[in-house]
């Protein structure tokens, strides 16, 4: 059984799609990172999942419960840390995680020590009675994800979990939203974060216009891409360098080669570890010694440029 | 039902510490009563009203409850944009139980807020039955439910723009309290004027709390034919708000 399962689901607003047929599945205690744009229908899924929204049309399931007919039982069952934490504007973050935790059920015994270690590990301790409208931009977001690491909901749902945080911040939230991975929650991710996709992500779902392009793990979208690995390399001959370069172009696996300057190459390749050999038996059989070489492997934007066609990272959401 | 109350104790006790805005409403509604209501009564002299301050008092009291149910209404279409309302849609409880949080929250806002403003009144009438004071009081609440759901009824405008549902609100409140009968009684209206006040819900709560509090029952509509109006109101609007919040809501774009 998928901890999460959708078949065929389609929201709409008025003419407008969210999500346009979408099959999806999550593996249970799997750390499924969704990646898209701004708009490409991440948190209309999530919101659908939580119950928040109903669907136009379609079927989801949340450990096996159907989100339209069982809501009740898959509320029960998983909880949401929200994109914009807001709302609560008159409430200090302690009241705010007390509230949270009874009304999920956590025994009254066990709620004053889990909220203290939870705000002590999100670096929250201090500010636990300020009123929620005295609290900074990446205090609120840690208070929305302290929400989920009270609750250990068998499916935690995190929209945006680290966006308006600073860096340190989104280390400690990865490592929290790690941890709850190990007490055994399934974990479903949306971002439109490179970093954060990397970091925490068992397989990635890139979605685009409310459609899955593709669903796979890091290492296997990586490998995907056509020319996705980029070796730079430094020759040490530079008198004549066109003999050179059309043998390195016709290196099997080159997708685009150019040069840099007069001793340095710039080689677009489909599998790095396979084409750098062949490189330097070439070159030793030509005589030219190789002073450096550097093989990076591309970045999920590469990944996403290569499925969608367009950047997924912007000035506005980088 | 402990969820319920822990839903209704969360979002009253910000009201409560301090209780700035309830001071604030009993204090306006004291200075309203006891220097406009006071002199207002010496130079309004009309023998089927009687002594216009106690007519005026009951009045002002519809008023604040015509207020505090219209601030209901809006304050969940707030949460709607605020992002608190999808906070609560995902909380564990079910969609009924949620929807008598948010009504019982309204109540008892109602009854603090209108805890004062009622005492000084009851006080200023006096020679009143323990009936008769719980009867106006079950009907201001009938009225107070009437108007949050009305206001609830047409949240569905500000999904689409808020800035037009204020507008609305606004210009709706205005002409609901002035064509109604909560500061003159509907016979001393012009009658394109008692016309438009038959359509206020305010009336109905004016003239059956009045009546209920032993005024003069030739000034005022039948009490059986107001009771029928707000019962149909509360519920109605009600039955509406339950209905937005399953389908309206639950489609609200996010972000």
């Amino acid at each position: 059984m998928y901890a999460v399962e959708t078949q065929s689901l389609v929201k709409r607003y008025g003419k407008a799609y969210a999500l346009r047929d979408l099959d999806f599945t999550v593996d249970p205690e799997e750390i499924m990172v969704l990646l898209g744009p701004n708009g490409s229908g991440k948190t209309t899924l999530l919101l659908t999942l939580a119950t928040v929204l109903k669907p136009t049309s379609g079927s989801a399931r949340v450990m096996g419960l159907d989100v339209i007919k069982q809501p009740t039982k898959v509320r029960q069952i998983l909880g949401i840390s929200f994109q914009d934490a807001r709302g609560f504007w008159r409430h200090k973050p302690a009241e705010i995680l007390q509230f949270h935790a009874a009304m999920c059920g956590i025994k009254k015994s066990e709620r004053k020590a889990l909220i203290e270690a939870v705000l002590k590990e999100l670096e929250l301790w201090d500010a636990r009675n300020k009123l929620f409208m005295h609290l900074s931009g990446g205090q609120a977001k840690r208070l929305e994800v302290a929400k989920l690491l009270i609750q250990s909901p068998k499916l935690a749902i995190f929209d945006e979990p680290s966006s308006q945080v600073d860096l340190r911040g989104k280390r400690t939230i990865w490592e929290q939203i790690l941890k709850l991975r190990e007490k055994g929650s399934t974990i479903l991710v949306a971002t439109n974060e490179v970093r954060e996709a990397e970091y925490l992500a068992d397989r990635v779902t890139i979605l685009d216009q409310g459609k899955s392009v593709v669903c796979d793990t890091v290492q296997n979208l990586k490998d995907k891409i056509t020319g996705g690995d980029i070796v730079e390399l430094e020759l040490e001959r530079a008198e004549d360098n066109t003999e050179i370069l059309d043998a390195l172009g016709k290196i099997p696996g080159t997708v685009k080669l150019m040069s840099l300057d007069k001793n340095r190459y710039k080689a677009h390749v489909s599998i790095g570890e396979a084409w750098v050999p062949k490189m330097t038996s070439l070159c030793y059989e030509r005589r030219v010694r190789v002073s450096s070489v550097r093989v990076t492997e591309p970045s999920l934007d590469d990944v996403f440029l290569s499925f969608t066609g367009k950047k997924l990272e912007t000035s506005d959401n980088a | 039902m402990r969820r319920v109350i822990r839903l209704v104790w969360f979002d009253l006790k910000p009201e409560l510490k301090p209780p700035v805005w309830i001071l604030l409403e009993w204090f306006t509604f004291t200075m309203q009563l006891f220097i406009y209501g006071a002199i207002i009564s010496q130079l309004v002299k009309a023998q089927a009203i009687g002594n216009y301050q106690q007519f005026y008092a009951v009045g002002f009291v519809v008023i604040m409850t015509f207020d505090i149910g219209s601030h209901a209404g809006r304050s969940f279409v707030e949460h709607a944009h605020e992002g608190r309302l999808p906070y609560l849609l995902s909380l564990p409880i079910s969609r009924s139980k949620l929807f008598l949080a948010i009504t019982l929250q309204g109540g008892a806002e109602l009854a603090i807020m209108l805890t004062v403003p009622m005492a000084l009144t009851l006080s200023l009438l006096g020679n009143l039955t323990v009936v008769s004071v719980v009867a106006a009081i079950a009907a201001l609440f009938c009225l107070g439910f009437g108007v949050a759901g009305l206001m609830l009824g047409l949240s569905f405008i500000a999904f689409k723009s808020s800035d037009m549902y204020s507008a609305i609100v606004t210009g709706l409140s205005t002409i609901i309290i002035r064509f109604s009968t909560v500061l003159y009684p509907l016979i001393f209206l012009p009658p394109g004027y008692a016309s438009v006040a038959a359509l206020s819900p305010l009336t109905y709560g004016a003239d059956l709390v009045r009546f209920l509090l032993g005024f003069n029952p030739s000034i005022l509509l039948d009490p059986m034919y107001a009771v029928s109006v707000l019962v149909a109101l509360a519920v109605g609007t009600l039955g509406l708000g339950a209905f937005l919040l399953q389908r309206l809501v639950e489609g609200v774009k996010s972000g």
